[in-house]
């Protein structure tokens, strides 16, 4: 496991003129070291910037902290990969962009689009930005059109929503979104009802829908996990074409890193509603630090480790209805210190940042820590 | 090396069939379109293949939860469906299911040591105490901490369902498992858990695999040997490395290259398999594949291929590869810097 | 067959509080059905009056502390009538029910888990009977045996039958594709041992609920039978003869009248609120963690 990694540092010196080329947009490497919520502001206006965003869901006898501070900036134009497993605060965190979320789910903090706070927007502000500059595409193909309503006017529909146009302009333009996004012979198609399209084929419906206004920013939650591994293959190239051709930034949720690797500029790692660590891609999976990013990287089943074992991470997700203390991930750390109590900081780190206590206590201490913290327990 | 030895499952021939469509247009989908395969005791045989390829379908057949139309399943040199009641309750013992969804796998009314006890009461062995001992040895064999024991399903992570249900499975010391998908309800970190206890079961208990999967990373990770199928039919199987590293069949290298790779260095290759899976109420003729196939000629829209041996361990159904054999797919990874 | 107790391997039992009486409402019905029940019991200590004794001076009399309910046509005492009513109209819905239950339940049971033939035949015959409308199923029945409660309790369980067992067929139709019972198959567990042990305790939830629901309808049925004169027989007390013969002095003596209604109303409203609570209970929201 070690071997690639280090081949794959070494490398990425070389290549960051290429593969970085998105991530690096600011020409000096001084600032994009220093946390990236401080400088992207002076270099260029992020286009989405989360600041300590909180979300809890209000229950009955409990409430559970789903979102627990989250600050993130999303660059204009970048394909930012949000991972973590289920039940992270992956899903939650888009739909409070969206502002979708149930009305006992309760949000603070900022969550600015384009500089405007979305959590203390007007609603009918809001309704109005959703499916014209900010759209989203869900996870299951099935459920996300209308099961009685012909594919063409659904996205004909999305387009009449937001835009005065006449009946005939809206079809014209849906019938030109749907072969965009490789539908074949849509004028024949326009009128068929969802269930006459293949999984695949809806994806394609509900990207075209999603596209109709020309949004600035593309939420994708899990936009391939109901798909086959061919078909989901057309689509994220689909995406990627989409997204260089229309100039949009795409916020995606998944949890598969396989899709983070192949298409995202940036990644951002989270574990029980906690943002861990954010990292270009090749950075994040040549050298993950946050020592949750490592453990989940290397579980990941492969053909090089198939004569030992894969390595697991102990215990589970804590419950977030009584959430520990600090870090989330504590209990299952293997470096478990004294200090991870209080929550840590996001620290910069390479390109990115990481939201841990080795990054800012002296590495040294740290083992003699971890070892104090090892042999008491 | 082997072939002396029979194998303990063999597929030959299997077909099955269900009624699609309405009153007016009765309809057959082909599920399973004359499959032969083999597994051999001890080993992990990987079934892969996208929805609609039938590997499901052929997964309850030889778990022997529906019968099939035609051709035979023979385990351990017997045809299954000539067995008689005696024989067929010993091949339920031998040939235990592992399902998808660990959730509903359990029944929520029971507590997870009823529900590992059960195969022990229905086929009455042992007297209560001594199936309290072995619920417990199943539970320590699978990880499952002891005070978990009358905890009801919804109290456990999926991890721990799905180990629960793995226990049950193993209650009546089956020789073969079918597991349908065992890990693709489960994340990451779980995922690892659970194949590092098939990969610890199978050693300790010389256990055999037959694993459905569409991960193809865990098929790596698991399999010994890989079938791939495709609308019904078996395309290819050899060795992980056969498959992996020098696939035949063209549907197989397109699989492979459609997996999104958790490195970034490796980039997806840019050829794409174009268009869909086609219904299999009308497959296409001959080679199933011929519609997507960038390298099919006349020959493939009207023959069936049969299957050409690649190696001792490898064969493939595909006329192409017959005459000119692929090359191995290690160059085209190498050439990652320039897509 | 044998069902094995669970292995008390472990000291620390943790368990998730299930909504068992389904929350406040659930617990508000159950409460309000004992107290129902308690009191058609003990009727006979409770009713201040006989519920026959005619007092020619308290013809229409109005309520007062001695006739909190007030009094009748015939003098006779409105709540000491109500109370005993309780007894034959509780026991005619929760008779009837239960009836329908005993045989209803085990025809969903078997064609839902045997299905093809089986199936066929037992849900034909079942929609025969559905066919009939409900009211004239039980007025044949009612002039082929003549009126009575007893005849009143067997009409109305046999409109029941094909609601129970069509509502427990469908759900078991669901639970019997379930992994553990296809699991339980494949590990060599008997049909009878899946049957019970699977099959009828995650299939009996909706029933339940169907049950009590019925049982709401089982008293207005009943009331209903009665008010056309084709279930108790006068002068028996009983709340749909009691709101019959109120009927007429409507603007008289609304009294008798409004509180043999409200009786009723009470009735149903208990077996509503526990319906409710049940429905939540075996919701699989409320399963899920």
């Amino acid at each position: 496991m070690s071997a690639p990694l280090e081949k794959d540092g070494q490398e990425d010196g070389q290549k960051g003129g290429t593969v970085g080329a998105a991530v690096t947009a600011s020409p000096t490497t001084a600032s994009s070291t220093t946390a990236s919520s401080t400088t992207a502001s002076a270099t260029a206006a992020p286009i989405l910037a989360f600041d300590d965003v909180r979300v809890d869901y209000r229950g009955r006898s409990s409430t559970v902290s789903a979102v627990a501070g989250v600050s993130l900036e999303l660059r204009a134009g970048e394909t930012f990969g949000l991972v973590g497993e289920s039940g992270c605060g992956k899903t939650t965190l888009s739909m409070a962009v969206m502002g979708l979320l149930p009305d006992r789910a309760q949000v603070s903090g900022e969550i600015r689009f384009r500089g405007e706070d979305l959590v203390t927007m007007p609603a009918g502000r809001r309704r109005r930005l959703r499916g014209d500059d900010v759209s989203m595409v869900f996870q299951d193909p099935a459920t996300s059109l209308d099961a009685t309503f012909p594919i063409g006017e659904q996205v004909a529909e999305t387009i009449r929503a937001h835009r005065s146009v006449s009946r005939r302009e809206a079809r014209d333009r849906a019938l030109q979104l749907l072969a965009e996004v490789g539908i074949p012979d849509p004028a024949a198609r326009y009128s068929d009802p969802p269930h006459r399209l293949s999984g695949g084929m809806r994806q394609r419906v509900v990207i075209a829908a999603a596209l109709a206004n020309d949004p600035d920013l593309l939420l994708a939650d899990e936009p391939t996990t109901a798909l086959d591994v061919t078909i989901q293959a057309q689509i994220l190239d689909l995406l990627a074409q989409l997204k260089q051709r229309h100039g949009m930034t795409m916020l995606l949720i998944t949890h598969d890193l396989g899709v983070v690797a192949q298409i995202c500029d940036r990644v951002g790692v989270m574990y029980a509603g906690q943002l861990v660590e954010v990292a270009p891609v090749d950075q994040l999976f040549a050298a993950p630090r946050h020592p949750y990013t490592r453990a989940l990287l290397q579980a990941l089943p492969s053909r090089a480790q198939r004569s030992g074992r894969l390595a697991v991470v102990e215990g589970q997700v804590p419950d977030l209805s009584e959430p520990p203390s600090g870090c989330r991930f504590k209990e299952r750390c293997p470096h478990r210190m004294p200090v991870c109590d209080t929550t840590p900081a996001a620290t910069p780190a390479g390109a990115g940042s990481v939201a841990c206590w080795l990054e800012t206590v002296d590495r040294a201490t740290n083992v003699e820590l971890a070892e104090q913290v090892g042999g008491a327990a | 090396m082997t072939a002396t030895e029979a194998p303990l499952l063999e597929v030959r021939g299997v077909v099955k069939t269900f009624p699609a469509g309405g009153l007016l247009h009765r309809r057959v989908v082909h599920a399973v379109d004359g499959v032969d395969l083999h597994v051999r005791r001890g080993e992990v045989l990987s079934l892969v293949g996208e929805s609609g390829s039938g590997k499901s379908t052929l997964g309850r057949c030889i778990a022997g939860m529906s019968a099939p139309d035609s051709g035979s399943i023979l385990f351990d040199g017997q045809d299954v469906a000539a067995l008689d009641r005696a024989g067929r309750v010993e091949f339920r013992r031998r040939v235990q299911p592992v399902f998808q969804d660990p959730r509903a796998s359990l029944d929520p009314r029971w507590p997870i040591a009823r529900t590992i006890a059960e195969p022990l009461v229905a086929n009455g062995m042992g007297a209560a105490a001594a199936r309290d001992a072995r619920v417990a040895e199943l539970m320590s064999l699978v990880g499952l901490p002891r005070h978990l024991a009358d905890r009801r399903p919804r109290e456990l992570s999926g991890g721990q369902q799905q180990r629960v249900a793995i226990a049950a499975a193993l209650a009546l010391e089956p020789e073969l498992l079918v597991a349908d998908e065992p890990v693709s309800a489960l994340d990451v970190s779980v995922q690892a858990q659970i194949l590092n206890l098939l990969a610890e079961l199978r050693e300790r208990l010389g256990l055999a695999l037959l694993f459905i999967a569409h991960d193809l990373g865990v098929v790596e990770y698991l399999s010994d040997r890989v079938a791939v199928m495709y609308l019904g039919r078996v395309v290819e199987t050899g060795t992980v490395d056969d498959i992996f590293e020098q696939p035949q069949h063209p549907y197989t290298r397109a699989l492979i290259d459609a997996i999104p790779h958790p490195d970034p260095q490796r980039r997806m290759t840019t050829a794409r398999l174009a268009g869909e899976i086609p219904s299999p109420i009308a497959p296409p003729s001959g080679c199933h594949y011929h519609t997507r196939c960038p390298w099919a000629v006349d020959r493939c829209s009207v023959e069936r291929p049969g299957q050409t041996p690649f190696g001792p361990t490898h064969e493939a159904a595909c006329f192409v590869a017959a005459e000119h054999p692929f090359p191995p797919r290690t160059s085209v990874t190498l050439q990652k810097g320039t897509l | 067959m044998i069902a094995l107790e669970p292995v008390t391997v472990t000291s620390r039992r943790r368990r998730i509080p299930m909504p068992r009486w389904g929350g406040r409402e659930g617990m508000a019905g159950w409460i309000i059905l004992g107290v129902l029940v308690l009191v058609a019991l003990l009727a006979p200590v409770l009713a201040p009056h006989s519920t026959e004794a005619i007092d020619g001076s308290r013809i229409f009399g109005a309520p007062d502390w001695s006739h909190p309910f007030g009094s009748d046509d015939l003098g006779r005492d409105v709540f000491s009538r109500v109370l005993y009513a309780y007894r034959a109209s509780l026991s005619i819905a929760i008779g009837s029910v239960l009836l329908a239950m005993a045989v209803g339940i085990p025809i969903g049971l078997i064609a839902g888990y045997a299905g093809g033939w089986t199936d066929l035949v037992l849900m034909r015959a079942v929609d025969l009977l559905l066919a009939f409308p409900a009211l004239l199923l039980a007025i044949s029945l009612i002039a082929i045996l003549g009126p009575g409660g007893l005849v009143a309790l067997l009409a109305i369980a046999i409109i029941y039958v094909p609601i129970m067992a069509r509502v427990v067929r469908s759900s078991v139709l669901v639970v019997r594709n379930q992994p553990y019972v296809l699991g339980a198959r494949a590990r060599g567990a008997s049909h009878w041992a899946i049957v019970r042990g699977h099959v009828l305790p995650n299939a009996i939830g909706p029933a339940l609920v169907q049950a009590s629901v019925l049982m709401a309808f089982a008293i207005i049925i009943e009331a209903a039978l009665s008010f056309l004169g084709l279930g108790a027989q006068p002068p028996t007390p009983e709340l749909g003869l009691m709101l019959a013969e109120g009927n007429n002095y409507l603007t008289q003596a609304p009294w008798v009248e409004i509180f043999p209604g409200l009786a009723i109303a009470l009735s149903v409203l208990a077996f509503n609120l526990i319906g409710d609570g049940l429905r939540r209970s075996f919701d699989p929201g409320q399963l899920a963690r």
